[in-house]
């Protein structure tokens, strides 16, 4: 803009000129970003902010058979807090997001090492990372149904398993169990855990490694002094996703869980169900509680922000 | 192992006296070689690297400078020959236990370290107390000037600063050989003048062999003892910088160390300490023992730019008859390159042939020659190198 407008005028002119075109072009930067910035921000007010600020509010109001009055009451919370059912589901679910967090850490980070150091040319990596991606193609509930011809008394592994005299029943815990829950939602969380990782790996000079080397660093010493410390960010961010994804889990727990299993998700979900919306906000405002103090525990003790 | 401290102490002490022992860090390479995927990148290399001198591998990219370094340092397997150090075989003695430090090239220190411990590192790696590898790490730290900066991380430095920490981290284990790849790469120009000076006075502080890799032929001339020039894998030629320069043994370093006008040509006659050269259009006359020379022999002859005197000749004569005599040519002065030292004179031959002459700028001459005009060109026979291989 400015250049083919100065280009003809002298040098002063054209400098008065650059200065001029780039105050007009921060204006038109401002403007710009107001206008990139307010649809999102009107989208989060309208679907996530008012909606948050609602289910709150609710979860203070009276219940009736039907919906409930607005008459301010803590009744919600002494109630869910006073029920060992509602404790317990609770537990179960930090239990379950805990465990796919921690497991989907300790499987995804050699696959995101793989991917980041061990895989030489950028093809390559891109290749296998978009066939990792390839389970994500499908709707998530469908990829938590196949379990079940997979996993179910009739299913795959335990067809396998008879056949091969391994087992002398079909084993009932692959699949409406706790454990079911757990396998099924570490194999639909792992790649947001691997990603995260594979990006912050992908960033590590080789020459960083070489350096270790050179110094008399074994295996050991070079994942724990370098690689962890270097990839702390992805995995920090990894475990917020896994963790948070798995603390909302409704699907996967009813599909696989099959009633044998609950988590608050579902709960609320029921409570839906049978129109108890002041208890569905009251347990959905805790879930969010305990979930945002889980994210905070990460952040506090993963120092991610030092690591970016 | 005596600390970077006493090395400084023996240097001090033993200044006349043990010049004499060839030191530790010594060299020695025979028929080393290594393929990938079937394409030789280093091909079988002879060298012996005296312990206590500082060596320069030359060569453009791809040339098996930097695959050479990595075999030394052990960060790239052996395929065929052997490694010795200090007269033991160390082809497949691991990085660490060799005695032997990189700097590597954009230097690869750990972001998340902060400069001491970046420098403690492979003291910690090798089992050291915490009290002893601090007090190391803080005389190596001294050592480079790196003291004032010892809790920052490393992006917090300049690249000067970078390069130094990279130093220390390799000279803290006490190596006897330093190999280092580009080490001035990733330095601005002024930078890099300061940095090189820097190097070799270490290098001389310290007593232990370095080897460094480049591509920068003025960075090579300014540091080294001696030079490797490599190409294709294969050593082309090794010696002092002023060998190199003045005496390019074949066409590729002739052409690679810069400024060397080549002509082609056939041997015409050869007597006592002379040798004639029949080329298109000129006849060159070289001062050589005749060694190794063969009348009818086609060759290459080289004649550096610095040595091609050039003075204005009559108008029109360009096109007249051949000079009579060797090592004379008259040319038309094509570009006048002034370049405040020197000034670079491209001119073109009635063959077509560029020639290039390199005269001070202080000498005025050059201040008579005009673009498109004739120009005389003529050097001494003691300038012209032959070049056999």
């Amino acid at each position: 803009m400015s250049s083919s407008s100065s280009r003809s005028v002298t040098l002063a002119d054209g400098r008065a000129a650059r200065t001029a075109s780039v105050s007009r072009q921060r204006l038109a930067t401002g403007s710009a970003w107001a206008l990139l910035l307010a649809l999102p921000t009107a989208w989060l007010l309208a679907f996530l902010i008012i909606p948050v600020v609602v289910v709150v509010v609710v979860s203070f109001f009276e219940p009736t058979l039907s919906g409930f009055n607005r008459v301010f009451t803590l009744d919600n919370y002494r109630l869910l807090a006073e029920s060992d059912v509602f404790i317990r589901t609770l537990s179960n679910t930090v239990l379950n997001a805990v465990i796919t967090t921690v497991v989907t850490f300790l499987l995804g980070f050699w696959v995101a090492y793989y991917l980041a150091l061990v895989v030489p040319d950028l093809r390559r990596k891109f290749a296998l990372f978009i066939i990792a991606l390839a389970p994500f193609f499908t709707s998530f509930l469908i990829r938590a149904i196949a379990w079940i011809p997979m996993m179910g008394r009739e299913g795959l592994l335990n067809t396998a398993l008879l056949n091969l005299g391994i087992t002398s029943q079909p084993l009932d815990f692959l699949l409406f169990s706790d454990f079911a829950v757990r396998v099924a939602m570490i194999q639909l969380y792992l790649l947001f855990m691997v990603s995260p990782i594979f990006f912050s790996l992908s960033t590590i000079e080789p020459a960083i490694l070489e350096a270790a080397r050179d110094s008399g660093a074994g295996w050991w010493a070079i994942l724990t002094e370098i690689l962890l410390p270097l990839a702390r960010p992805g995995i920090v961010i990894g475990a917020v996703f896994v963790f948070v994804l798995s603390m909302g889990e409704f699907a996967t727990v009813r599909l696989i869980g099959g009633g044998k299993t609950s988590s608050v998700g579902l709960g609320i979900q029921n409570f839906v169900t049978y129109i108890q919306f002041p208890q569905a906000a009251a347990a959905a405002s805790i879930l969010v509680l305990v979930t945002v103090a889980g994210v905070a525990v990460l952040f506090r003790y993963g120092r991610v922000a030092e690591g970016l | 192992m005596a600390t970077i401290a006493t090395h400084l102490q023996d240097q001090t002490e033993a200044a006349g006296a043990a010049a004499s022992a060839r030191g530790k860090g010594t060299v020695d390479l025979r028929g080393l070689t290594k393929r990938f995927d079937g394409v030789v990148a280093v091909d079988h290399v002879d060298l012996t690297v005296p312990g206590g001198s500082y060596v320069v591998l030359l060569g453009p990219s791809g040339c098996g400078k930097t695959t050479l370094l990595r075999m030394l340092g052990g960060h790239a397997t052996i395929d065929e020959g052997e490694f010795l150090l200090d007269g033991v075989r160390t082809n497949d003695v691991p990085p660490a236990r060799r005695d032997i430090s990189t700097v590597f090239q954009h230097y690869g220190l750990f972001p998340h370290k902060s400069v001491r411990d970046n420098v403690e590192f492979g003291l910690k790696m090798r089992g050291l107390p915490r009290d002893a590898r601090r007090q190391r790490a803080e005389e190596a730290l001294r050592f480079l000037d790196l003291t004032p900066m010892a809790d920052r991380r490393p992006r917090q430095l300049s690249g000067g600063q970078q390069q130094r920490v990279a130093l220390a981290r390799a000279l803290v284990t006490e190596p006897t050989v330093l190999l280092l790849d580009e080490p001035l790469g990733d330095l601005d120009r002024l930078l890099q003048l300061r940095m090189r000076i820097e190097l070799r006075a270490l290098q001389r502080r310290l007593r232990i062999t370095f080897i460094h890799v480049t591509h920068n032929q003025e960075e090579a001339l300014a540091i080294a003892d001696q030079i490797v020039v490599m190409q294709d894998g294969r050593i082309q030629q090794v010696g002092r910088p002023q060998d190199v320069y003045r005496r390019p043994a074949n066409l590729f370093t002739s052409g690679f160390m810069g400024d060397n006008n080549v002509f082609p040509g056939t041997v015409s006659a050869i007597a006592d300490d002379e040798v004639w050269v029949e080329g298109d259009g000129l006849t060159l006359l070289a001062r050589h023992d005749g060694a190794g020379v063969a009348a009818g022999q086609t060759l290459h002859a080289s004649v550096r730019a610095s040595s091609v005197s050039a003075e204005p000749a009559l108008a029109g004569a360009a096109n007249s008859a051949l000079p009579e005599r060797p090592n004379q040519i008259l040319a038309t002065l094509v570009f006048l390159e002034y370049l405040g030292d020197i000034v670079k004179l491209h001119c073109r031959l009635p063959n077509g042939q560029t020639v290039v002459a390199k005269r001070a700028e202080n000498v005025r001459v050059w201040e008579d020659l005009v673009e498109g005009e004739p120009v005389r060109l003529e050097w001494e026979p003691h300038d012209v190198q032959l070049l056999l291989a």
